[in-house]
């Protein structure tokens, strides 16, 4: 891959990004750390307790938008922030995966949803990317 | 670059698209504003994604667009569109995520003169009286139980639980609650990440702003709305929370899932959509009620931390009594004169504001004889305005107007190269306190990231959509 997880996007009134990958579940945990990276208040995560992470879609962009609102609402309403996740089985309609992470976690900013605009999942030659606005 | 969309001047105040600019369109758009602030508008995807709403299925008189438009997600922010209730759909993107974000105006007993001295003693009493920024928890302590209450009676529920006087759910749109609410449509999470933020702020563009009577433009009205140049007002502006966010982020999947059955194909998936009539609409719609009410209970409840504030600086003779309240991000059944015939309709206002005229039985009895006030943000440097509903908002834009100055700058092109101390140093100067729980909080609202309220103003004045009664200057500002 070309060496980043992921890069910040530009809205004029929101915030996005694009994720890297060189497989699918190296996409979608870059896609759910690059959430937290807006989300989640500076200094760290420890990962200190595992936490089962499941979605479900109808293809690899709805799987998306909902893998990446569970790790949302595991933020914004358990507070729990993450440092990694291990993806566990990836199929276009379900993910299930284990977060690592602590509990106790603030907002540096409030990410009030994951949208569906503009939002892709490609393969590319150098591997899979994907772009994602977030609510702010 | 956004592709030159064909725009034709219809006057100076209005531009038309037609249908027939892009395959798929059902209507045509019509977008309120002058040749300076279409320059504006044109630079980034809004027009695109206004063209993109009128092609929602049942899409009924033109998808409209305000002034203070600016690029969202699936439908811009500052637009309005209406679909037929028999055949049409509902689209929850066409609401937003922060279902019901809204403001409130509340008028004081004080002058401006009496507050000034002691604004910073008021703006850090509200900071610790009133939750807000990131992961604050409400004042407001229930239970499960409760919550499906709140989500029922709205506003209601807290002046009935101690958090407010009994005239002020009469003085919010819809009484402060929407009928039809259903909190078994509302997800656990959705109440989950809602319950502890009851009664809290927010952040981002939430604000809660001090501000006094700069100018009063229309007398009548000023004095039925008891405004008075130089009295000190308060404008919060919050909404439903993560608890809205939550049913919106439930329901766009929902609507994703379902739309193939219903053979809708559209430009943009996040304005995913069911028939009004299916279940899923349905269901949709109570759950969006549920958290339209959400939000007026955290409004209501914001208002009563904010009297405590103002009774520990100014004594138990600062009165505050509610002006009215109204909701940004909302779909609401409403019945319009379309294309000759009285129908019923869906009116989904994202980024505005109901702006209904005298006479209209909606509107509290004491404000019917001049029209429903409507409140219009600017940031927080410059100014906000309040305004009248006008008979023309009936017949062009069913009853709706813009809901603020509408941004210009991404947040992040704002913070670049300024200081968060020195540009606060600066509003002290121009007589504005500023207080937020970030530096970020301030340099993304900087008043440069917004249009000129003022130009959005005149607009919808001239359009005759809404007039001019006062113009309000900001004194103390508390940033989510």
């Amino acid at each position: 891959m070309e060496g980043r997880s992921f890069e910040i996007l530009e809205h004029p009134a929101d915030i996005g990004f694009r994720a890297f990958g060189g497989t699918l579940a190296e996409l979608f945990a870059n896609a759910a750390l690059a959430l937290l990276s807006i989300a989640d208040e500076p200094g760290g995560v420890e990962g200190r307790q595992e936490y089962p992470l499941e979605a479900g879609g109808s293809d690899y962009e709805s799987l998306l938008v909902a893998w990446l609102s569970e790790v949302l609402y595991w933020f914004d309403g358990k507070r729990v922030g993450f440092r990694e996740f291990r993806v566990i089985s990836l199929e276009p309609t379900r993910i299930e995966a284990i977060g690592r992470g602590e509990p106790g976690h603030g907002a540096k900013l409030i990410v009030k949803a994951v949208t569906w605009h503009q939002l892709r999942v490609a393969a590319t030659p150098h591997g899979w990317v994907a772009e994602v606005y977030l609510d702010i | 670059m956004p592709h030159e969309i064909a725009i034709e001047r219809v006057d100076a105040w209005r531009h038309r698209i037609r249908r027939d600019e892009r395959r798929g369109m059902r209507t045509d758009v019509m977008v309120y504003a002058g040749e300076s602030l279409l320059a504006h508008i044109r630079r980034n995807l809004s027009l695109e994604q206004a063209m993109n709403v009128a092609t929602l299925p049942g899409i009924t008189g033109p998808s409209l667009a305000m002034p203070d438009i600016h690029q969202g997600y699936g439908f811009p922010i500052g637009g309005v569109a209406a679909t037929e209730v028999e055949h049409g759909v509902v689209s929850p993107g066409g609401v937003g995520f922060d279902i019901n974000c809204g403001v409130r105006l509340v008028r004081s007993t004080l002058g401006a003169q009496d507050a000034r001295p002691r604004m910073r003693e008021l703006i850090t009493q509200i900071f610790r009286d009133v939750p807000c920024g990131t992961g604050s928890e409400g004042f407001v302590k229930i239970r499960a139980p409760q919550l499906d209450q709140v989500l029922v009676k709205g506003a209601r529920w807290m002046v009935e639980n101690g958090y407010g006087e009994a005239r002020d759910a009469e003085f919010a749109e819809a009484g402060g609650a929407l009928e039809g609410a259903c909190p078994e449509h509302v997800s656990e999470r959705a109440k989950e990440r809602g319950l502890p933020q009851l009664g809290t702020l927010g952040s981002g563009n939430h604000f809660l702003e001090v501000q006094y009577v700069e100018e009063i433009h229309d007398r009548e009205a000023a004095v039925v709305y008891g405004l008075e140049e130089g009295q000190v007002v308060v404008l919060i502006h919050s909404g439903s929370r993560g608890l809205g966010h939550q049913v919106c982020t439930d329901y766009v999947a929902i609507m994703n899932r379902k739309m193939a059955d219903y053979q809708i194909k559209l430009p943009d998936r996040q304005l995913a959509c069911g028939p009004i009539r299916s279940e899923e609409g349905q269901a949709y719609l109570g759950a969006m009620c549920a958290a339209a009410n959400f939000a007026w209970a955290n409004r209501q409840a914001i208002l009563h931390f904010l009297r405590g504030a103002f009774r520990r600086i100014f004594g138990e003779g600062a009165r505050l009594d509610l002006v009215y309240d109204v909701c940004h991000n909302i779909a609401k059944r409403e019945r319009y004169e379309v294309e000759g015939r009285k129908r019923e309709v869906l009116v989904h206002r994202k980024g505005a504001t109901r702006a209904f005229p005298a006479g209209h039985r909606e509107i509290p009895a004491a404000y019917r004889t001049v029209g429903q006030p409507v409140f219009i943000p600017g940031s927080m440097g410059t100014a906000s305005w309040v305004l009248v509903g006008q008979p023309g908002a009936m017949q062009e834009t069913f009853g709706s107007v813009c809901h603020g100055a509408g941004r210009l700058m991404s947040r992040t092109a704002v913070k670049k190269g300024r200081d968060a101390r020195l540009e606060t140093r600066k509003l002290e100067e121009a007589g504005i306190l500023v207080k937020s729980e970030s530096r970020d909080g301030i340099l993304e609202e900087l008043p440069d990231a917004y249009k000129n309220v003022d130009e959005v103003i005149e607009v919808v004045h001239h359009a005759g959509l809404a007039r001019k009664v006062a113009r309000l200057r900001p004194m103390g500002v508390i940033k989510g």
